[in-house]
């Protein structure tokens, strides 16, 4: 017999490169591992023709509608909701319409959630790391690429209104001063001018799978998150984990 | 920032350190040499920007501080961006 766990709440913001390929693992781990759980899909942009060479999605629309509804039509033990909107964080004042929805990260993120922050940005995913910083328990795992065959995850964890593992901010000054925006806060026009640049499948592919890993160690076994960051290189064919918990001893390793 | 550059400690390589960058993870005897003098050993192999900043755990170091024996000097790496 399959020993199942008690149902979760997954919240995957952006669902491109990284995140159609990394919804089609965690709705596979969620069926099995968690039955009765939900996958909540956040994303205010669109697939279009261009994304097909990366991306996992069977038609045009918006990104986040048309994977619940391919994940809906699969996976019968798992809810799949859709969020098209773009993450903004509070203090957010810009235009709100039809064509611009918006959600304010304190008011997607729950207690006892575990976060995929998989957008193509550093500035969407310090709204959500700040947002996690506020509530108690939670998980979020961010992972992002270079154009080429570079990439790293890192796996931000609170217990108990307690860091365990650091907020990226306090390794990674990209965190503090992020040199790129929020799609969510640009007009239409701005976002249809960003570059989506050189970025490959293969390292697309790779991000997604590290995360699942991070979140069946950490998550499905409950193991502690010491790889709490790990950087690759698939063109060296090399990875490196570093321990970034908030307590810990450092050693050399020889 | 951690500014440590007590001129008796700036003596020959004696100890081994671990040093840092992205996917590179190196044991080697830079105890005793500065920040600066190890970002110049491994810049150019590891392709460490002359702007990334040192740590030892979360701590940021001064280029003149002196690297000790089981430290772990860290060049900050820029995380993947792009999704």
């Amino acid at each position: 017999m399959t020993e199942t766990n008690t149902p979760r709440r997954f919240v995957l913001v952006g669902a491109g490169g990284i995140g159609t390929w990394l919804a089609d693992g965690l709705s596979r781990l969620l069926e099995w591992k968690f039955p009765g759980s939900a996958l909540i899909l956040v994303d205010g942009d669109n697939y279009e023709p261009k994304n097909m060479e990366r991306q996992n999605f069977s038609k045009m629309g918006n990104k986040a509608s048309v994977k619940a509804l391919e994940l809906t039509q699969v996976f019968n033990k798992t809810l799949f909701i859709p969020i098209p909107k773009w993450v903004v964080d509070d203090s957010f004042n810009g235009v709100t319409d039809e064509d611009s929805p918006k959600i304010k990260a304190s008011e997607l993120l729950m207690e006892d959630d575990v976060v995929f922050a998989v957008v193509d940005n550093f500035a969407a995913r310090k709204i959500l790391f700040d947002a996690a910083s506020k509530i108690d328990n939670i998980d979020v795992f961010t992972g992002g690429n270079d154009d080429g065959l570079f990439g790293s995850v890192y796996h931000y964890q609170r217990r108990n209104g307690v860091n365990i593992t650091d907020h990226p901010v306090e390794t990674h000054p990209e965190y503090q001063s992020p040199p790129d925006k929020n799609p969510g806060e640009l007009s239409c026009q701005e976002r249809a001018e960003i570059d989506g640049g050189t970025q490959l499948l293969a390292t697309n592919m790779a991000v997604a799978a590290l995360i699942l890993g991070r979140v069946h160690k950490t998550i499905v076994n409950k193991q502690n998150p010491e790889e709490s960051e790990i950087y690759f290189d698939l063109g060296l064919g090399k990875s490196e984990p570093y321990n970034r918990m908030t307590h810990q001893t450092t050693t050399v390793n020889n | 920032m951690i500014n440590q550059s007590n001129s008796n400690q700036t003596q020959s390589a004696s100890g081994v350190a671990n040093v840092r960058f992205g996917v590179y993870s190196q044991p080697t005897p830079v105890a005793g040499k500065s920040v600066k003098e190890v970002r110049e050993q491994f810049g150019k192999l590891w392709g460490i920007p002359t702007d990334a900043i040192a740590y030892k755990g979360k701590d940021k170091l001064d280029e003149n501080y002196i690297i000790q024996p089981n430290d772990n000097l860290e060049f900050h790496r820029r995380a993947g961006e792009k999704g």
